[in-house]
């Protein structure tokens, strides 16, 4: 495939252009993108180039900085990663069940809420699998109401989450009859979540760095923050554990993804070891003083 | 369904007030002191208020706040203000200073020489650690320079160290000088001779 000259001209992006807008990202959102994700960026970066009509990367990027037409909403959609399936790390959902949530009820009377977030939640197939297990695996599940919030800072996977529909590979790793129980047929290769089912999520954006934004969403039980601090730089991870830390009840606990460390992030949070996962708790009392 | 759904206010858009929150770095109340530091993130002006309220702070998880916002800020006050910490007895505050100033990289840099020459060799030993985050060949030059000048066995051990895990060919020179400088302190000869052969052996 060829282009002419004068689209190589509207559409070339500079090695300074990428850093400028790689930092540009960074002070918005805290993702970090390195020189090594170069194609990544160039790819995304000219769909929205094109997308705008901007004649050149210094129009696009005039464009974002301006803050006008939600661009700033659209390139992150397009940084962001969303791809994910039910029961992903099933793991930890079963240690949700068989101890998390043993620990969660040793403080609340019957009757009393129980808050789940899932952040990131990309397009809800985390916040929906949880729902999906614990109306399957928690004997005690009609004995609480039970919250569950999915947050994410991509709109566009937010607006998916809401809308609950699901192909094939998403619903892979489950069986023939959960799929009967939750989901209804909405096309040829997709399914819906059932409608009860969606309506009990509520689906909210957020940026994990944004510690007024965060602390919004209250106090959670547990919290599922998984696979998205490993594309923070250090000061952001610290920043998002910060505001991780205070949406956690004292005793709290907090999920990350299989990759990913608490202990090399922040101190703030005691490591606990179960059988089917290791998870992070916002210890019940804070040391005052050293 | 024993799921609930219950609305969540929407983020207001008033702009943070960075003064009051300076000033809340002060109140007795160490809730407060936490939110201020991690409101003040975005706010180069209020680095002074962070490194004032790092000095006294006794709360750590404050602490930890008022260090991730001076990394979040990240310029050459910032770094000013972490530098102190590394003289410091204390070694959770040593180690947090040490992990602020490791992801600050560019701005350390130009501190680094003085720093491996300072007066205090527990200071020099920590210079050579923020040495050992930075790229390869810079991290090399400054730890063949240290391998040439120190004096101090233990801080020629840590860049030989350090040189083990990120140094280049480059550097074995400088290693087996260092082995024949302090060839009557053996464990620096025997620590050497495995730095050069991890050298040697990978594609630095």
């Amino acid at each position: 495939m060829t282009r002419s000259g004068e689209e190589d001209r509207a559409a070339y992006v500079s090695p300074e252009d990428v850093r400028r807008l790689c930092e540009f990202l960074y002070r918005r959102t805290g993702m970090l993108f390195a020189e090594d994700k170069r194609y990544y960026i160039d790819r995304r970066l000219h769909e929205r180039i094109a997308a705008t009509g901007a004649q050149s990367f210094q129009a696009y990027f005039a464009l974002l900085r301006s803050g006008l037409d939600s661009e700033v909403e659209h390139l992150v959609n397009a940084f962001t990663i969303n791809e994910t399936y039910f029961f992903r790390e099933d793991h930890q959902l079963r240690c949700m069940t068989s101890d998390l949530l043993d620990a969660v009820i040793r403080t609340k009377r019957p009757g009393d809420p129980i808050r789940i977030w899932s952040v990131p939640c990309s397009t809800g197939e985390e916040p929906y699998s949880i729902a999906i297990w614990l109306m399957e695996n928690f004997p005690d599940v009609d004995n609480y109401q039970i919250e569950i919030v999915g947050s994410d800072i991509d709109t566009r996977a937010l607006a998916a989450a809401a809308d609950g529909v699901y192909g094939a590979r998403a619903l892979m790793k489950l069986s023939p009859a959960l799929i009967a129980r939750y989901f209804e047929s909405a096309s040829a290769d997709g399914h819906r979540i059932d409608a009860g089912l969606r309506d009990s999520i509520q689906f909210t954006e957020v940026n994990l760095i944004d510690a007024r934004a965060m602390a919004q969403h209250g106090r959670f039980d547990i919290i599922f923050c998984r696979n998205v601090l490993i594309y923070f730089d250090d000061a952001s991870r610290r920043a998002a554990a910060e505001n991780l830390f205070d949406c956690l009840h004292p005793g709290g606990f907090i999920c990350l993804g299989h990759s990913e460390t608490m202990s090399r992030i922040s101190s703030l949070f005691r490591v606990c070891r179960y059988p089917d996962a290791i998870v992070y708790q916002r210890p019940e009392t804070e040391r005052d003083h050293d | 369904m024993p799921l609930v759904r219950r609305d969540i206010a929407r983020p207001t858009t008033a702009s943070a007030d960075e003064a009051a929150a300076r000033d809340a770095l002060r109140s007795a109340d160490p809730d407060m002191r936490w939110n201020a530091a991690r409101a003040l993130g975005a706010d180069p002006a209020s680095v002074a208020s962070l490194a004032a309220a790092l000095s006294t702070e006794p709360v750590p998880r404050v602490r930890e706040a008022i260090m991730t916002a001076l990394m979040r800020i990240g310029n050459e006050e910032s770094v000013k203000a972490l530098l102190p910490y590394l003289r410091e007895q204390d070694a959770a505050r040593r180690g947090a200073a040490i992990e602020a100033l490791q992801a600050l990289p560019d701005v350390t840099a130009p501190f680094l020489s003085a720093l491996l020459q300072d007066a205090d060799s527990d200071v020099r030993i920590l210079a050579v650690e923020l040495v050992r985050t930075m790229p390869a060949a810079e991290a090399t030059r400054l730890l063949c320079e240290v391998l040439a000048h120190e004096p101090h066995p233990n801080v020629c051990a840590s860049a030989v160290d350090a040189l083990a895990e990120v140094g280049t060919r480059d550097a074995l020179p400088a290693l087996e000088a260092c082995a024949r400088r302090f060839a009557d302190t053996p464990f620096l000869p025997f620590a050497i001779s495995i730095a050069v052969a991890r050298i040697s052996d990978g594609k630095g």
